[in-house]
């Protein structure tokens, strides 16, 4: 018995021993060069060792990291969402494990779930995870990129001409989820377009961070417009910047923009109603703000004075929204003008009345 | 007692456009006020239909304004004498045209203007409808041209300034050509009845009073003025009478 008792307890002494002998190498390997496990979670500068190199990663896989910093995702750190990664990655064979954002994002998981878009395409087909910015921070047209990934322009554009009338211009100046999500408010963002190298007619783009503090001669790129520095631009400064011509190849545009960002995708037959948008009125047309890129890639979002859309000319030269933004005072100046026409026949008829006798007189 | 004679004043061609154009001009009009005030005004249903009805009404009236410039200008090439005005009407037929609207007619003096072959208006129609053919019409179509084509002539608009400046431009001017359909009506009932400038619209001839030929050739043998002469237009290529 003694003896039998000695061989178990040597037995597990050398299980326990050997095990150790295989666990201490993968300990200190966790906390080598290659993760960012346990302390230094959250900093993942063990993974962009790798992952923000352009000759070591390729495509999807590889991060910018000025642009991955801001983000939710960097603060929770990269195992958060890839959670197993072999300490022999990359070498092992294996995939890394792909990012299950139903974790945290249970709600918007089942709110598109519910969308035309659910089994369609996973939350990486339009979101890059790496990059994610707030529908306040980026510009309609880059919106609207993300959905082009999928939806063929062309084939969009002879779709909605079925019953939309000028569909192109349509699906410029809106974003798709304008339409196509259920949001109550808007609001309209405005961004600068340049295009580029092809004078002032070109084809417009969003202007990049390096264009336009090109424009400004290496100053802050707000200051373009916001001239007063009060990081509020008012319709005077955008009158000003809409007629400066040192900036020819810039022109400010804007997007009615959903204020509320669902994601659930729909066919909302109210928007097939011209008058949801055109019909608006001036209330919806109060809120706009103009955001302007960032370094790091981000966006800056400044808040424009009220109603600035709805100026008659040059706030917003390039933004009309017909039927909603039209200018009240431009209105009464047209009610005059056809006003003024009733004046000659109303007076002269009047004294053409008084003196129906001189005539009836002469003709006798 | 004067005898009457009938005249042919408006060709069919002239008859054809001016009733389109003022249809297309009316539906314009209610069609253009619904897509402005899209809260207040729905007589034609939904916005979807104005806009419809306002660009087919539009191209309506810029095909026909093609119509009448070539029918004008190259098939009777008429269009100069009658829409131009000349040094006299410049010089003294505007002035002479205002004072007989202002005073003359009140107190039962005839019109100044005296028509002649293919200038139908007086001097102040003349000038009015130079303003209004030749630049607000044309104005108002061209902007609503590229008002409907906003992407394909986007480099147009551009030039122009923004869909803004081509928008207000739009409004305004067709606010203006509103304005002046008051006037324009008004005035046809300045003839010897209310009717008597719509009928020929409507028919092709009028009914001119034969002694003002007779009168104007006494005044003129007597070295008088060439005042005194209510406005007669007249076609000497066409019969005199219509057939019955």
């Amino acid at each position: 018995m003694k003896a039998a008792t000695k061989h178990i307890m040597y037995r597990l002494l050398m299980t326990v021993a050997l095990a150790g002998a295989l666990c201490v190498p993968a300990l200190a390997e966790s906390d080598g060069p290659g993760y960012s496990f346990g302390e230094t979670t959250g900093k993942n500068e063990a993974c962009l060792t790798c992952h923000a190199d352009g000759q070591k990663v390729k495509g999807a896989s590889l991060i910018d990291p000025a642009q991955f910093g801001h983000t939710t995702h960097a603060r929770i750190g990269c195992p958060s969402c890839h959670e197993g990664v072999a300490p022999t990655h990359p070498t092992d064979g294996t995939r890394t494990p792909r990012a299950n954002c139903q974790q945290c994002h249970t709600e918007v998981n089942s709110e598109y779930a519910l969308s035309i878009h659910a089994g369609k395409a996973s939350c990486s087909g339009c979101h890059n995870p790496h990059k994610v910015e707030s529908p306040r921070e980026m510009s309609g047209m880059e919106i609207n990129q993300m959905c082009g990934g999928c939806h063929d322009k062309f084939k969009m554009s002879a779709k909605h001409g079925e019953w939309l009338p000028q569909a192109d211009l349509h699906l410029y100046m809106l974003p798709c989820i304008t339409c196509h999500t259920g949001s109550k408010n808007y609001f309209i963002s405005m961004y600068l377009v340049s295009t580029k190298n092809q004078g002032k007619l070109g084809k417009p783009e969003v202007a990049s961070y390096e264009e336009l503090k090109e424009a400004t001669g290496g100053r802050d790129i707000l200051t373009l417009i916001d001239t007063n520095h009060d990081n509020y631009i008012s319709i005077a400064e955008l009158r000003s910047f809409n007629l400066n011509s040192e900036h020819k190849a810039l022109r400010l545009q804007g997007m009615l923009t959903p204020e509320t960002v669902s994601h659930r995708f729909e066919i909302l037959d109210d928007r097939r109603n011209c008058t949801f948008c055109h019909g608006s009125g001036p209330t919806v047309m109060q809120t706009s703000y103009l955001s302007l890129p960032e370094a790091n890639g981000t966006y800056r979002r400044v808040q424009v004075e009220k109603g600035a859309v709805l100026d008659a000319l040059y706030g917003t030269p390039d933004f009309y929204l017909m039927g909603s933004n039209k200018n009240n005072m431009l209105s009464w100046i047209g009610l005059a003008v056809i006003c003024g026409g009733l004046i000659m026949p109303v007076c002269h008829g009047f004294l053409r009345f008084l003196t129906r006798k001189n005539r009836t007189r002469k003709e006798h | 007692m004067s005898a009457k004679k009938m005249v042919y004043l408006q060709p069919i061609p002239i008859r054809i456009w001016h009733w389109v154009n003022a249809l297309g001009i009316v539906t314009l009009i209610i069609s253009g006020a619904q897509i402005r005030f899209p809260e207040a005004i729905t007589i034609l249903g939904s916005y979807k239909t104005a806009i419809q009805v306002h660009n087919v009404a539009g191209l309506i009236v810029a095909v026909f304004l093609a119509w009448w410039l070539v029918y004008y200008k190259m098939v009777r090439n008429s269009l100069d004498d009658i829409y131009i005005p000349n040094e006299e009407d410049i010089k003294h037929g505007i002035v002479r045209q205002l004072l007989y609207y202002c005073f003359w007619y009140f107190v039962g003096r005839p019109s100044p203007f005296h028509a002649m072959p293919d200038s139908k208006f007086n001097p102040m129609q003349k000038a009015a409808y130079l303003v209004v053919m030749f630049m607000l019409v044309p104005l108002v179509v061209l902007t609503g041209i590229l008002l409907m084509n906003v992407t394909p002539l986007r480099v147009l608009i551009l030039m122009s300034g923004g869909i803004k400046i081509i928008d207000t431009l739009h409004f305004l001017v067709a606010c203006s050509l509103f304005a002046f359909l008051f006037t324009h009506v008004y005035l046809a009932t300045l003839g010897a009845t209310p009717l008597a400038y719509f009928k020929p619209m409507i028919f092709g001839w009028e009914e001119v009073e034969d002694h003002d030929e007779e009168h104007h050739e006494e005044a003129h043998q007597e070295g008088e003025p060439q005042t005194g002469f209510r406005p007669v237009r007249h076609y000497p290529e066409h019969p005199a009478h219509p057939q019955a």
